[in-house]
């Protein structure tokens, strides 16, 4: 059990780390932009909401992390 | 050779010069306090143990994933990874984060390793070996990842692992004859390249992956690269306005006290 644990604690360090947004927010930013292909959005604008929403997630981290 | 295949020998080529430098560190600290001779084997097998990884995983995501998956979920990985990398180094240039000092490390590590048992008289000395191959492995483990996800999500892994086994080759040969911890090479900075580097490529990638049509193709790379380097520098210095701001508040009310 103990193995088991330390290998995902392991992983989990190692993706997520100490700044969780970081991870979750790509993968929300991605889905965002998979609705608005789904949408038929024009492919420039849901280009640039990814690129946008990417460096949202970045900024947040970083006011965050200064907060901290 | 093609833009994406120098451009993906030159992202593998930065971040895993920074990773090595960062194992040199504690290889150098292990082989001059204990035994180099079973330091160099634990290198040895943390080396055959990382190209084994590289070798079986990139092999088969490239050969039986479907691409689209491929871009979706190793570059959204990409994009995660690198974006945790350029925030970091945004912030250690910015001041707001200690940046690492290998020298620093270097001492610490040995200082550490004076605590530990004697070296045997004759054999393995287990203690060099498993220090050297665990600091190898879990650095040499970022750069795996970079080249098994960089490599697959452009079908690069040839440029990707070249590119990783130059600056290996590189930062040992230099480790090798200096004989300290590289202290002076720039790491924060490689670190921002490559940070910008990954998250423009996981983007492309990923976007590719939801199925955005990016409109110029893979100039757009160019265009995501140019974004993120321009924003992450001017992050720097809106970050150090902050920290400076902060620091006149905190002095004047100290004053006021």
């Amino acid at each position: 059990m103990g193995y088991i644990r330390s290998f995902f604690g392991f992983w989990y360090d190692f993706l997520v780390g100490d700044r969780p947004e970081l991870f979750l927010g790509p993968i929300g930013a991605l889905i965002v932009a998979w609705l608005t292909v789904r949408a038929n959005l024009a492919a420039p604008l849901s280009g640039s909401l990814l690129f946008l929403l990417v460096v949202a997630v970045g900024s947040l981290s970083v006011a965050w992390a200064i907060r901290d | 050779m093609s833009s994406v295949a120098l451009v993906t020998v030159l992202s593998s080529f930065l971040a895993s010069a920074v990773e090595f430098v960062e194992a040199v560190t504690i290889v150098l600290a292990v082989g001059v306090t204990r035994q180099w001779r079973s330091t160099l084997i634990g290198v040895a097998a943390a080396l055959v143990a990382l190209t084994l990884l590289v070798a079986v995983f990139g092999t088969a995501i490239v050969l039986f994933v479907p691409i689209d998956v491929v871009r979706l979920v190793v570059g959204g990985f990409l994009l995660i990874y690198g974006l945790g990398w350029l925030t970091k180094a945004l912030l250690r240039a910015a001041g707001a984060r200690a940046k690492h000092d290998e020298a620093a490390i270097y001492e610490r590590e040995i200082a550490a390793l004076r605590d530990e048992p004697p070296i045997p008289a004759t054999g393995m000395d287990w203690i060099s070996f498993t220090v050297a191959a665990k600091g190898v492995l879990l650095e040499g483990l970022e750069v795996a990842f970079i080249v098994v996800t960089f490599g697959a999500s452009a079908g690069m892994l040839g440029p990707a692992a070249l590119g990783a086994a130059v600056a290996g080759a590189l930062v040992l040969g230099v480790a090798a004859l200096v004989h300290r911890p590289l202290a002076a090479v720039p790491e924060n900075g490689l670190k921002f390249a490559v940070g910008v580097m990954l998250t423009g490529f996981g983007t492309f990638w990923a976007g590719e992956g939801v199925g955005i049509d990016w409109p110029a193709g893979d100039a757009t790379i160019l265009a995501l690269l140019a974004g993120y380097a321009v924003l992450g520098i001017f992050g720097v210095y809106v970050v150090q306005g902050r920290l400076a701001t902060r620091r006149v508040r905190a002095s004047a009310a100290a004053a006021e006290d």
